[in-house]
């Protein structure tokens, strides 16, 4: 062990002697581990903020959405299937507790001079219990107020500031795409509710919002609440089966229609998340690589250089083994340090990334860092092999003699 | 102490053999000091390597204290080397970018030692150089480098010391000044061999082995009238007083 400090500290000294060699040697593996990192933080914030968006379905929720599951690739030519009556049907199943429909669209909110371009969210009464989302002004949407398709709308928290500041936004008229409506409610500061960033919604029946907004019987999302959060396969069964009926499939053909559970979403992401994983990985993997190359190149040019100083060492008693491992720490020096070097720089990097794009979300697990660091002194003791073997060949005699 | 016995070693160069040493007995005794001396191309390198367990003979055995030197590893060649035979080059060899005395402790390291630093001062000490320690070679002097040599050559305490050439790279005051330390170690009773082609480097040994061709053609324990002989035979010195001859 002590031996081995002694060897440890030699290789330091060596590679201070030629500090900027080093420092370029690292280079490659500063790099390679910093994008390891970045890209492993990339991900896993992306991951966790996707995955956290349906954190708000909740467990006993499934999903409805258009389209075809035998269909492969792009979702969104999907062709719509799904209806308000189809919204009905759903909640007089008996495994069936609640439901609800979402359409939404971008349109323009008008209060005076005052305008947003808003996302207007064409829903019922149970949007926003389902989703644990109140009001802190006024009041959310009535079952009353989309059966009789009231011109009522709830805006959500930074809409009414914009439009309202500091002053009571309910029962005043706003329009929307030309429509009045009359606001009822201002709801609290959300952020994310699933995909959607609902701080900049606006909320209207979606009997108003079908007939008057959109033109279309079709919705695009059905959310359902099972009755038992125990009888989940039971609902999404009922629910497949009620739809098919609706839709008058014929037995043998496929689905116009999806349905998800929280569990499927997240595993559906994380299947995509593996993917960039793959390509990000082999990035940085293609990298690391160089960066190993960077080093055995250093590293034959030290083992040349030092050919006399070997000898010499050989010549006062080391043996093979001690001249090998000498050259495989230097080699692990260079890339623990251009490892630690790279952690630093990919951490770095990412929380700039996150501070200059405002979107990307970043999160550095423990792991990831200890993945690269792994990675980076396994590459710099596999470019230091071949160095060190040379080294440790050498025959002493010849190596006295190099000029 | 030594124990050679017909060493032989061959080159393959092209398609030609060289002989390198040709059939070379030489025992030396604990204690003695020997010049080995012959033109370049004599073989007297080759024998110090073999000697010096830095190779091994094509042909022939070699023992050391005792034991078969000839047949071992490269493993315990290497403990030999680092135990009993300390090196020193007419190119000082010194490790540039450390100082004087951690290039003094390197055989202690690769021996496992621990209080290098305390080990290698006394050896620095012993060579007059205990003020020099923590400078690098770059700078020391000549004469000094090869102190440093010498100080990491005895640092283990080895029964031999081996010098190739010691005084070649100096002037000829402080390579006096260099085998006044051999003369120390001879007398204090390590076996000290010496490889010259300077006769008058050679004379101050005890003994003289006189290599051609791979082979020892002449083994001689010279008197003082034959050193004077010897130096005026390499038009050195005429007559007058040889100094320092190693008793």
């Amino acid at each position: 062990m002590f031996f081995f400090l002694r060897i440890c500290f030699m290789a330091g000294r060596s590679l201070q002697a030629n500090l900027m060699r080093s420092i370029l040697a690292c280079l490659g593996v500063i790099i390679g581990v910093a994008a390891v990192v970045s890209a492993m933080s990339i991900l896993e914030g992306s991951r966790r903020d996707v995955v956290g968006k349906f954190e708000s379905l909740g467990a006993d929720q499934v999903m409805v959405v258009n389209g075809s599951s035998d269909r492969r690739g792009s979702r969104a030519v999907a062709r719509m299937s799904l209806t308000s009556e189809d919204v009905h049907a759903l909640s007089d199943l008996p495994s069936v507790k609640t439901t609800c429909s979402e359409s939404t669209s971008t349109a323009q909110i008008k209060y005076f001079e005052k305008n947003m371009v808003v996302q207007v969210l064409a829903t019922n009464e149970n949007y926003t219990s389902m989703n644990e989302y109140a009001p802190i002004e006024g009041r959310v949407l009535s079952r009353e107020d989309v059966r009789a398709a009231r011109k009522y709308c709830v805006l959500g928290y930074k809409v009414g500031k914009k439009l309202f500041g500091e002053t009571p936004a309910v029962g005043n008229r706003v329009r929307i795409e030309g429509i009045g409506f009359t606001v009822i409610g201002v709801m609290e500061k959300k952020g994310f509710l699933g995909i959607r960033q609902v701080d900049t919604q606006v909320i209207i029946p979606a009997t108003t919002g079908l007939s008057r907004l959109f033109g279309t019987k079709y919705v695009h999302m059905i959310t359902v609440q099972a009755a038992t959060p125990r009888g989940l396969d039971d609902t999404i069964s009922d629910v497949k089966r009620a739809l098919r009926a609706e839709h008058g499939i014929r037995a043998g053909r496929p689905d116009d229609f999806q349905v998800f559970t929280r569990e499927q979403i997240t595993s559906q992401v994380d299947d995509m998340i593996k993917i960039f994983a793959v390509v990000l990985y082999s990035i940085a993997g293609i990298s690391l690589v160089v960066g190993g190359i960077g080093i055995m190149n250093i590293m034959l040019v030290s083992v040349t250089e030092r050919t006399r100083e070997i000898g010499v060492r050989m010549a006062v008693g080391a043996k093979r083994t001690d001249i090998m491992v000498q050259f495989l720490i230097e080699a692990s020096v260079i890339s623990v340090l251009g490892g630690s070097l790279g952690v630093a720089t990919g951490f770095a990097l990412t929380r700039i990334l996150e501070n200059v794009t405002q979107v990307l979300e970043t999160y550095t697990t423990t792991a990831s860092i200890i993945w690269a660091l792994g990675m980076a002194i396994f590459t710099g003791i596999v470019s230091g092999l071949y160095p060190a073997l040379r080294a440790s060949h050498l025959d002493p005699v010849e190596a006295l003699r190099y000029e | 102490m030594i124990q050679a016995t017909q060493l032989r070693k061959l080159y393959k160069m092209g398609d030609s053999t060289v002989h390198a040493l040709d059939g070379v007995d030489l025992n030396i005794e604990r204690g003695e000091s020997v010049a080995i001396t012959g033109a370049s191309g004599s073989g007297k390198s080759t024998l110090m390597h073999i000697l010096g367990c830095l190779d091994r003979p094509t042909d022939g055995t070699y023992q050391l204290t005792g034991k078969t030197v000839s047949s071992m590893s490269d493993w315990q060649l290497a403990k030999v080397r680092n135990q009993h035979i300390g090196f020193v080059f007419q190119t000082f060899n010194l490790i540039n970018r450390t100082s004087a005395v951690d290039n003094v402790a390197v055989p202690l390291i690769y021996a496992r030692q621990t209080g290098t630093r305390k080990a290698a001062m006394t050896a620095l000490d012993k060579v007059g150089l205990g003020k020099r320690a923590h400078h690098k070679p770059s700078e020391l002097s000549g004469g000094e480098r090869q102190r440093v040599a010498i100080a990491r050559a005895i640092v283990n305490n080895p029964e031999i010391i081996l010098a190739d050439e010691p005084t070649g790279n100096l002037d000829s005051r402080t390579g006096e000044q260099i085998m006044g330390i051999f003369h120390q170690l001879s007398d204090a009773g390590t076996t000290v061999v010496i490889v010259t082609h300077e006769m008058d480097v050679a004379v101050q040994a005890k003994r003289i082995v006189r290599m051609r061709d791979g082979r020892i053609i002449e083994d001689e324990k010279p008197t003082d009238a034959r050193r004077r002989e010897l130096l005026a035979g390499a038009g050195l010195v005429t007559g007058g007083h040889v100094n320092n001859p190693i008793e």
